[in-house]
């Protein structure tokens, strides 16, 4: 490969490295070796899914062989033969199928996802090795490199063209790749760059990457956002966050400083009220920073919705919609594993096989549909299938044998759907290696609640299933209610929050003595009073002089006795640090208006602590 | 939090020799005890603090820190002493624990901070076998300065983690 130095201007800022081959060891470069290739690794899955779909997509072609090429050349220099060797037989390949010697097959992308999976794992190695220092060891490439050799032979006649001549069986390598003279010389990232420049093909092909881009801006979008962004640690950023937050705190602090509020001149409050809307500006500026496309996310399912669909022989079709809808880096971070079990969920047991499929009716080929959405301030992902819907009668009969509902409960529909998030519940016949152990919903509630998030399931048998997850926009702050409980003050989030009421004394009525229960709209709810929960002295104890909080956790209502509102109030959410992490009910601090620590309720945590007969909830 | 953290250098005081160095001595009761210096952040007056539920009883609550929220812990509580009002001389001593890889940083509230003392590795003693099976992983040593003793405390194992959250629940 022509080694063009015409990209080496971006790159003086690192120290050269002196030495025989002290770039192997330099963790510096590792570090970046990790960082880039793994980017090149998405970018290549991307790709190879896009060409799963569109066997003869070139562009798809030459940028997965870019993306092997660039690592194979940085790891030459780093002494990495086992990835420069793998990546160098995958090009071989690819070379292959770009110049129509080869049939891209299944098989063919089988074969090079894995190589491509191989190179995570020696990257996860690597990155281990910088921690700990241990030298990775134990991945043995022989195997792969055999496999993929066996591709490049036209095995069954699905070659194109007749590939003898032109593909020897080992061939020298293509394009060498130059390192041995260089690294004493140049600056060692130069090289790296260098080597990594695109191949020449890649310049003819970037118009035709934003031709594409505008059937299907999901492709464009890598080399779109590493044209004009710059790698900043997450550390950093959250940090900045976390610092903007407390500065819309002072800010706030100082404008409503009684003294000032007292000898308040015109030109005062204008610069106040200046300074407030350039802090709220910063604000949304440092959130907007941590927001990424959940693109990323939707990409990643659709390699296992592939993978999936071939083991079980079903045929799928993965739709995806409102890729580019932002939300905070965090939250896309937990979502993957929630999202990965769904959807594992939606094609394992929502989808028939073709043939049941043809029975029913419906198309061979199945649809699922992840989307995501804004709505009032929310994220909404949605997961739609069209298999064959929840068996409410199963889930039923389930529940009674586990004992989860007593043997003749009257349960609504949305109730009846709720159990399936219990823990170890499952109406898999049988189970499979990929899902039916019955932990999937549950780690997604989990999941979808420490996200401060919402989950319904909607399904209709024969039609299909339907997941739809609300979620806040970012995790940093909250929205929340402040009330007053004695001496002490809590924030009550308020995405958990429906109503707020003070009862007619006649409203509140005690079961059995012990369980008080509170008449809301005609529903019976149980009253829960925080003071006694967290054992301090409220200013009321009768229910009808207090405030009473219509909380959802879980899927189920309750009311939470607290004695009065002071307001609403957005916060910053702050840990309590290690030491106090676990607390029952309380998940978090938040520093209040006047400087001081207000405790943010874990809804969740008080109302299952309280041993009301609710099962499984939460503790 | 990276950078504060990052910027005080660091030596485990495990070895004899390793204990010597700066302290800063407070007192509880009729007591005089010392931290390490390294591991102070800050001195403050005592402020209102937001009790947390459900926590042991010498767990006082958390306080703003300049925008962290940090626990508080009352040192006379922790050691079994009975409790006393707050004074002008009652502070808290914001000290950086070390758990594992993490580090953090606690509130403690001593009854009068004292004076910064620099130790030899000779003026330390290890601490005696007070006999019967009394386990006193805690402490540094002793020291003993103008007919004095000071005890040196192992702040990592004193406010380790798990205490603070101590057996919470109902």
């Amino acid at each position: 490969m022509a080694v063009d130095s015409g990209h080496n201007s971006a790159a003086g800022v690192e120290t050269p490295a002196g030495g025989s081959n002290p770039l192997a060891s330099d963790p510096e470069l590792l570090n970046d070796f990790i960082l880039e290739s793994r980017e090149h690794l998405t970018t290549i899955e991307l790709q190879l899914l896009t060409l799963d779909q569109d066997p003869g997509n070139a562009e798809a072609i030459h940028a997965v062989f870019r993306g092997f090429h660039t690592i194979k050349g940085m790891a030459g220099f780093l002494d990495l033969d086992a990835v420069r060797d793998v990546s160098h037989e995958v090009e071989t390949i690819l070379d292959l199928a770009r110049n129509s010697q080869l049939a891209i097959t299944p098989a063919v992308i089988d074969g090079i996802l894995e190589s491509k999976d191989y190179l995570g794992r020696w990257m996860g190695a690597l990155e281990s090795m910088l921690a700990g220092g241990q030298a990775p060891e134990g991945l043995d490439n022989q195997a792969l490199v055999a496999a993929i050799r066996g591709l490049a032979q036209p095995a069954d006649g699905t070659g194109l063209t007749p590939a003898e001549e032109c593909a020897p069986p080992s061939p020298g390598p293509t394009e060498t790749v130059a390192p041995p003279e260089a690294p004493a010389t140049s600056g060692l990232l130069e090289l790296a760059r260098e080597v990594a420049a695109p191949p020449p093909e890649a310049a003819e092909a970037a118009p035709s990457v934003s031709a594409e881009a505008l059937e299907t801006p999901k492709a464009a979008e890598p080399s779109q956002l590493t044209a004009r962004s710059i790698k900043v640690d997450t550390g950093k950023l959250d940090y900045l966050v976390d610092m903007v937050g407390e500065m819309v705190i002072a800010q706030s602090l100082v404008r409503h400083d009684p003294d000032l509020a007292s000898s308040m001149k015109p030109r005062l409050a204008r610069n106040l009220s200046q300074l407030a809307r350039i802090t709220d500006e910063v604000q949304r500026t440092a959130m907007s920073m941590r927001m990424i496309p959940i693109g990323q996310l939707f990409q990643k399912t659709a390699r296992l919705v592939r993978d999936l669909s071939r083991k079980a022989s079903k045929q799928v079709d993965l739709e995806l919609a409102g890729e580019d809808t932002e939300l905070d880096r965090n939250i896309v971070e937990e979502l993957a594993d929630p999202l990965m079990h769904m959807v594992r969920n939606a094609v394992d047991h929502g989808i028939e096989t073709p043939e049941e499929r043809a029975q029913a009716g419906k198309a061979p080929t199945a649809r699922v549909l992840l989307k995501a959405g804004h709505q009032a301030g929310h994220i909404v992902i949605q997961i739609s299938d069209d298999g064959r819907g929840l068996d409410q009668e199963k889930i039923l009969r389930k529940a009674r044998e586990k004992g989860l509902i007593e043997p003749d409960a009257q349960l609504s529909e949305g109730e009846i759907f709720n159990l399936i998030f219990h823990p170890g519940f499952s109406t898999a016949d049988k189970i499979t290696d990929v899902s039916g152990r019955g932990v999937g919903m549950d780690v997604v509630r989990k999941h979808v609640q420490k996200l401060r998030g919402r989950i319904e399931v909607q399904s209709t048998p024969g039609q299909g299933t339907t997941i739809v997850m609300k979620l806040p926009l970012t995790l940093a702050i909250i929205d929340g209610l402040v009330v007053a409980v004695g001496s002490q003050r809590y924030i009550v989030p308020l995405f958990a929050v429906r109503e707020m009421l003070k009862p007619a004394e006649d409203a509140i009525s005690t079961i059995r003595g012990q369980q008080e229960m509170a008449m809301v709209r005609g529903t019976l709810l149980p009253l829960i009073r925080l003071h006694r929960r967290f054992q301090i002295q409220p200013r009321f104890e009768k229910p009808w002089e207090s405030l009473l909080i219509v909380s959802e956790s879980g899927g189920r209502q309750f009311c939470l006795m607290v004695d009065e509102l002071i307001g609403k109030q957005e916060v910053v959410i702050k840990s309590l640090g290690e030491s106090m992490q676990n607390i029952p009910g309380v998940a978090g601090g938040a520093i209040l208006g006047d400087g001081l620590v207000g405790l943010i309720l874990d809804l969740e945590g008080i109302f299952g602590a309280g041993g009301s007969g609710h099962p499984g909830s939460g503790l | 939090m990276e950078t504060i953290l990052a910027t005080a250098p660091v030596n485990a005081p495990q070895k004899t020799d390793q204990r010597a160095g700066k302290y800063l001595t407070f007192q509880l009761g009729n007591e005089e005890f010392a931290f390490q210096v390294l591991r102070v952040r800050e001195i403050m007056g005592v402020q209102e603090i937001t009790a947390v539920p459900q926590t042991p009883g010498y767990v006082k609550g958390v306080i703003n820190l300049r925008g962290k929220v940090i626990p508080v812990v009352d040192l006379r509580l922790k050691f079994g002493l009975p409790e006393q009002e707050y004074t002008q001389r009652t502070c808290i001593i914001v000290v950086e624990i070390h758990s594992d890889a993490h580090k953090h940083l606690i509130g403690v509230i001593v009854d009068a901070v004292s004076e910064v003392i620099t130790l030899q590795a000779g003026e330390i003693e290890n601490t005696p076998d007070f006999g019967n099976g009394v386990a006193t992983p805690y402490l540094l040593g002793m020291a003993k300065i103008k007919g004095k003793v000071k005890i040196l405390l192992d702040i990592d194992i004193v406010l380790s983690a798990q205490d603070v959250q101590g057996l919470g629940g109902f």
